[in-house]
């Protein structure tokens, strides 16, 4: 694959697709995934846009050993910023799903000279007692589950951490339901859920949304529960130049569940 | 993307992986993201090079020029892998694009150390099949002018769900993931050019004359004449191998990619 070199470490990237009169449309992946989940939106993106879809420092194609603390937020942006420094296109449209969507916020804080517009599908997080009056702090509820799924996956039962992983998150027997194809995705970023049980994420401030300048578009799944709508209404809310997308029928992976809706979302604010 | 100019065309590819090189070939309305499934299993030991034919994806083709022929994509695959270091490398096809590696491997024997033909599309000819029909279009081929007739009145979907559920059964187009059907759709215009691609049959001399170690394979539940074309080569390929993917059909390395891998890990380590 093509590669930047990136504070020591060669960030692989898909460069797909001639932008007319836009900078590149830079995507970030979430957790688990790595730059194929951007696979079934290339085609109508593309018709405009040159996409760069990276995959993160340990993720897929790197065959990662879980090994060193180079996994985290922090690590990701810093990451990230040097790769579109170097990229040498001036500022680029950045585009982040789930935890991907949480790195580009960051970086968008803290860089926004390097943007055009951000676009946030269902950013992952927690927000914190600024703007959450129910905030209560400590780790996530959930951090003891995932901590037993990366340790069966560090003792080499990547099946059986995935199966843990997911069915803690979605429900009992969801693993082996799932179409072979996704669950071969997971497989391959599965020493990734060691980095990620120790990865910190400070919870998003009122004063972080707020200090967002570009034109900020959140899309959502409108079927989406738990946190991550709540997440997504609260900082839409405090962004200041910010729109809304909800894509009726969808949950949290929105753009591989309808990819034309959620790609004309994309086009016509990337237009406007 | 990385590209190699071949022919005077830029084809783009995706390359992953090190060792030994592998070069996969799509089929019909596919493209290098047809491999997807199995890049992290083929990758721990291969260099596995996806391409993408002329004028599919990431080309947006407007379906104009006469340069969408079998011979021009043989050709195409000959040039690229003439580009590529070390020689002779493996080759992966699947469906039309086994039909394009079986004749790179006729052709150009000296280009490959091995050969992985996953369910070969095409026709059989009366020496292959005693029931061929002479002239007059295949089954194969009057099903795709069906779908081509579809693309033309702007019906794309219908055109897809006729394809695919032609070769995997009714209602295969309406079950699958919204991902995977888009990336049909970002094919479709190859479709059209599909009907004038001039596929020759496959004949008995054909496969006799395929010099290259060879494997090939197949979905337990693939029905028709996809099911019925590999078991035909296999027994006139000398020395041939063949595997079986159980419970998978056309699109058996997206429907078991662990498996898959396996078999043709383990044929191009011997």
């Amino acid at each position: 694959m093509q590669t930047l070199h990136v504070n020591g470490y060669d960030m692989a990237y898909l460069d797909v697709g001639q932008s007319r009169c836009t900078p590149p449309l830079v995507c970030v992946h979430g957790s688990l995934n790595d730059f194929r989940i951007w696979g079934c939106v290339l085609g109508p993106l593309t018709k405009q846009h040159r996409l760069i879809c990276v995959s993160l420092r340990h993720f897929f194609p790197e065959q990662w050993d879980g090994k060193g603390n180079t996994y985290s937020i922090a690590q990701h942006v810093d990451d990230l910023i040097a790769f579109i420094e170097k990229l040498d296109a001036g500022p680029v449209d950045l585009l982040g799903h789930s935890r991907g969507g949480h790195v580009c916020f960051r970086l968008a804080q803290r860089r926004p000279e390097l943007l055009r517009k951000l676009i946030l599908a269902e950013p992952g997080g927690e927000l914190d007692a600024t703007l959450d009056p129910d905030y209560k702090g400590g780790p996530s509820p959930l951090l003891a589950r995932f901590t037993t799924a990366a340790d069966k996956i560090a003792a080499g039962d990547i099946d059986g951490g995935l199966e843990f992983f997911v069915d803690t998150l979605e429900g009992p027997g969801r693993w082996r339901r799932l179409p072979p194809l996704m669950k071969q995705g997971l497989i391959d970023n599965a020493m990734t859920l060691i980095g990620q049980v120790r990865d910190e994420r400070p919870g998003f401030s009122k004063a972080d949304a707020e200090s967002i300048q570009m034109p900020t578009l959140f899309i959502g799944g409108a079927k989406t529960k738990g946190l991550l709508p709540k997440v997504l209404h609260t900082l839409a809310a405090h962004v200041p130049h910010s729109r809304v997308a909800m894509i009726p029928n969808t949950t949290h992976p929105m753009f591989e569940q309808a990819p034309h809706a959620f790609s004309e979302i994309v086009l016509e604010f990337l237009a406007g | 993307m990385q590209s190699i100019n071949v022919n005077d065309y830029d084809m783009a590819y995706l390359e992953l992986g090190h060792g030994h090189p592998l070069v996969c070939v799509h089929g019909t309305l596919g493209d290098f993201r047809t491999w997807y499934a199995v890049l992290g299993p083929l990758s721990k030991k291969h260099r596995v090079i996806a391409v993408s034919l002329r004028h599919f994806f990431p080309e947006h083709w407007d379906g104009a020029g006469d340069d969408y022929r079998m011979a021009q994509h043989i050709a195409d695959v000959i040039a690229f892998i003439e580009q590529i270091n070390p020689k002779p490398v493996d080759l992966l096809g699947h469906s039309r694009g086994g039909h394009i590696a079986f004749r790179v491997a006729q052709q150009r024997p000296d280009l490959l150390r091995k050969l992985v033909l996953a369910e070969p599309g095409g026709d059989l000819d009366s020496t292959l099949d005693p029931a061929a029909v002479r002239g007059g279009p295949s089954p194969r081929s009057a099903r795709v002018l069906v779908s081509v007739n579809k693309v033309r009145s702007g019906d794309i979907d219908g055109a897809l769900e006729n394809f695919v559920d032609g070769i995997d059964g009714e209602d295969t187009w309406r079950r699958l993931p919204a991902a995977a059907k888009q990336q049909l759709r970002d094919n479709i215009t190859t479709l059209v050019g599909q009907v004038d691609e001039a596929r020759k049959p496959y004949s008995k001399p054909d496969a006799l004359a395929i010099q290259t170690p060879t494997l090939l394979v197949g979905g337990g539940d693939t029905k028709g004449s996809l099911s019925v074309i590999w078991r035909a080569l296999a027994e006139h390929i000398a020395g041939c191998k063949t595997a079986v993917i159980p419970k998978a059909k056309h699109w058996m390395f997206e429907q078991d990619p662990e498996g898959f891998s396996r078999v043709v890990t383990e044929f191009l380590a011997e």
